[in-house]
């Protein structure tokens, strides 16, 4: 705690004092007022125009609020007997199938490595773990032409392996950079206490430290989900089989064909929405932790 | 900064002797090494080849089919061409403005959201949660809703500007090389700056309350504590926000890709969406290859930042 000046001017001892920290205050409640108009206007417009029929929504001065409001930009989403639900639907189970085969495998092989760099003195470690890390700041489109050679030649491409492949390695170096910070706060002590009373490692492992990880491992989980879920890049590039599509590259196709159909189009960005959204908002203490672990020592 | 952490929690780790032979010291710890195989293996099959083969490909003319065997050895031509183009003067400068731009305001928002959001006040969990909701959504759905909004016809943000007399009639937002970069920054700003806002809040915890208070008593008005009291402790997560930002700013193409793909007349190109086009629409791999190695190098240059400012609360972890 060094940085602290020794002493404050003492110019700065004014009774208006208490005065400015009422405007800082002020400032700071309208500075979010209008924080939160900027965030939340283009949701309301996504959600206002869904609800519309193409008609009213290529108006102009566009219709504030919708006239006659209607569901049926949504039921045709869902209905599975239509041509266009078919299709959504299918999508949004190839991204929910890819999104929970990434997490679960990512999950499988991040946990020992996290728990390794964590607990082991091995020669290399610092090393390996920075390379792993150092993965954070590759572009996707670094790797995008010898990745597609590279799935061309195991014949993974237009299949949900390619994307699956891909993505766990992604997230990868960030869950086990998480996991890592959520071992490292586990105290040795138990797993030492479980070996003298017999137990292996794996057994300590296994019995002691993974209980007490499971809100990292909720964290990592929830992180690699919503990462594989909203990746567009390589499933655009992957994938040109419409059967195989995920929803960020599926939903262009079908409302773009002719003449942008808008309020479909903003219906389905808001289903495609939902699952992250509530995943996000009914896991948020764990996501804000996996967001913030490692960049901030307490 | 502190460097007071709490726990060290591998103090009771077995730690081998210093000065032990290198193979001894594997050969001690081989057992160590199984649990970090199978992370290792995929990454390798994934990432050490890809790496490998680009910086390959990149002093290659490749044939349009992706035969690589009919590859033909050219040394530094692809770079030279790269340099030596027309358009890589214009798409740098569009990616310096995007990645800065973007970074500076994002983090700027971020700040004060995080200052303002730092008291408790009644519905403070709601509001963080809102402002996070663009943060976890796709880019995808980000970039069509503002599509959307920005529709030279009937768009919002137009209809707004001609309501409040702005403007006499709808703007065109994205097919003006002028407004379009612009127009682009604003949306990835709308989605990335509750990042921010985040790791500050997270951040401005480790402020000592018992600090801001002795300042104030000391008659310190609110800026004079933020400065002088705030500040200083938000360095080092400040260091790696911006680092973060400026990574995800730089490898950023889902936003100009779907709004404008690179237009109009490559107002709106970055590197990224450059090497795109490059290499899965005109098929010259070789040239997209030797543009990421250019990008690659450059991201190596922040990612030695990026892991020094890391390292530096690491080591007092590890002590």
């Amino acid at each position: 705690m060094t940085s602290i000046p020794a002493s404050i001017p003492a110019e700065a001892v004014r009774p208006t004092a208490t005065r400015s920290i009422d405007w800082w205050r002020w400032g700071g409640r309208v500075f979010l007022v209008f924080l939160l108009i900027f965030t939340v206007l283009p949701m309301a417009w996504m959600l206002l125009t869904s609800i519309k029929t193409q008609f009213a929504a290529l108006q102009y001065p566009p219709q504030w609020w919708p006239a006659e409001p209607t569901l049926q930009n949504y039921t045709r989403l869902l209905d599975p007997s239509g041509s266009i639900g078919k299709e959504f639907l299918l999508y949004f189970w190839n991204s929910f199938y890819v999104s929970l085969a990434t997490t679960i495998l990512g999950v499988a092989v991040a946990v020992p490595a996290a728990y390794a760099f964590s607990r082991f003195r091995f020669p290399g470690r610092t090393f390996l773990f920075f390379a792993v890390l150092l993965r954070n700041m590759f572009p996707a489109v670094v790797f995008l032409v010898p990745l597609f050679l590279l799935m061309r030649w195991l014949g993974l491409v237009n299949t949900h392996g390619s994307l699956i492949l891909t993505y766990l390695t992604f997230g990868l170096p960030l869950s086990i950079w998480l996991l890592k910070g959520f071992f490292d706060n586990i105290p040795i002590q138990l797993e030492q206490a479980a070996r003298i009373d017999g137990a292996t490692r794996f057994q300590a492992f296994l019995l002691i430290v993974m209980p007490l990880s499971s809100p990292g491992i909720i964290a990592t989980s929830i992180f690699s989900f919503i990462g594989a879920w909203n990746e567009y890049v390589y499933a655009y590039t992957f994938l040109s089989k419409q059967e195989t599509m995920t929803l960020p590259v599926g939903i262009q196709r079908f409302f773009t064909e002719f003449a942008t159909d808008w309020p479909g189009l903003m219906a389905a960005t808001f289903m495609m929405s939902v699952p992250v959204v509530v995943l996000f908002l009914v896991l948020q203490k764990y996501f804000v932790r996996a967001l913030t672990e490692g960049a901030v020592k307490h | 900064m502190s460097s007071v952490t709490g726990q060290v929690a591998y103090a009771g780790a077995p730690v081998a002797p210093k000065r032990a032979n290198v193979f001894k010291r594997i050969f001690n710890h081989r057992n160590d090494y199984l649990y970090v195989l199978p992370a290792l293996l995929v990454m390798l099959i994934v990432i050490a080849y890809p790496v490998y083969y680009t910086i390959e490909l990149s002093f290659f003319k490749t044939p349009p089919n992706l035969q690589m065997k009919d590859k033909i050895f050219v040394g530094l031509d692809n770079y030279w061409a790269i340099l030596k183009s027309d358009s890589f003067r214009e798409v740098t400068i569009n990616t310096a403005i995007w990645t800065v731009a973007s970074t500076f305001f994002a983090f700027l928002l971020g700040l004060g959201a995080a200052l303002s959001l730092h008291r408790e006040f009644a519905g403070r969990g709601v509001m963080r949660a809102v402002l996070l909701i663009p943060y976890v959504v796709s880019a995808v759905a980000a970039s069509y809703v503002w599509k959307w909004l920005y529709h030279s016809d009937f768009g919002v943000i137009g209809a707004l500007a001609v309501q409040l007399g702005l403007s006499d009639k709808p703007i065109n937002f994205l097919d003006n090389v002028h407004t379009v970069l612009p127009s682009l920054i604003v949306v990835n700003i709308w989605k990335e700056f509750s990042f921010a806002m985040i790791m500050l809040m997270a951040g401005l915890q480790t402020v000592p309350e018992q600090l801001l208070r002795a300042a104030q008593v000391d008659g310190a008005n609110a800026w004079q504590r933020f400065w002088h009291v705030t500040f200083p402790h938000l360095k080092g997560v400040s260091m790696v926000t911006v680092l973060l930002l400026m990574v995800a700013n730089f490898n950023s193409f889902i936003i100009p890709w779907i709004m404008t793909g690179g237009g109009p007349a490559g107002a709106s190109d970055i590197w990224i969406t450059q090497i795109y086009t490059i290499a899965f629409g005109r098929q010259r791999y070789g040239v997209a290859s030797a543009y990421a190695v250019i990008l690659f190098i450059v991201m190596m240059t922040l990612g030695y930042f990026y892991v020094k400012a890391l390292t530096k609360g690491d080591e007092s972890r590890a002590g």
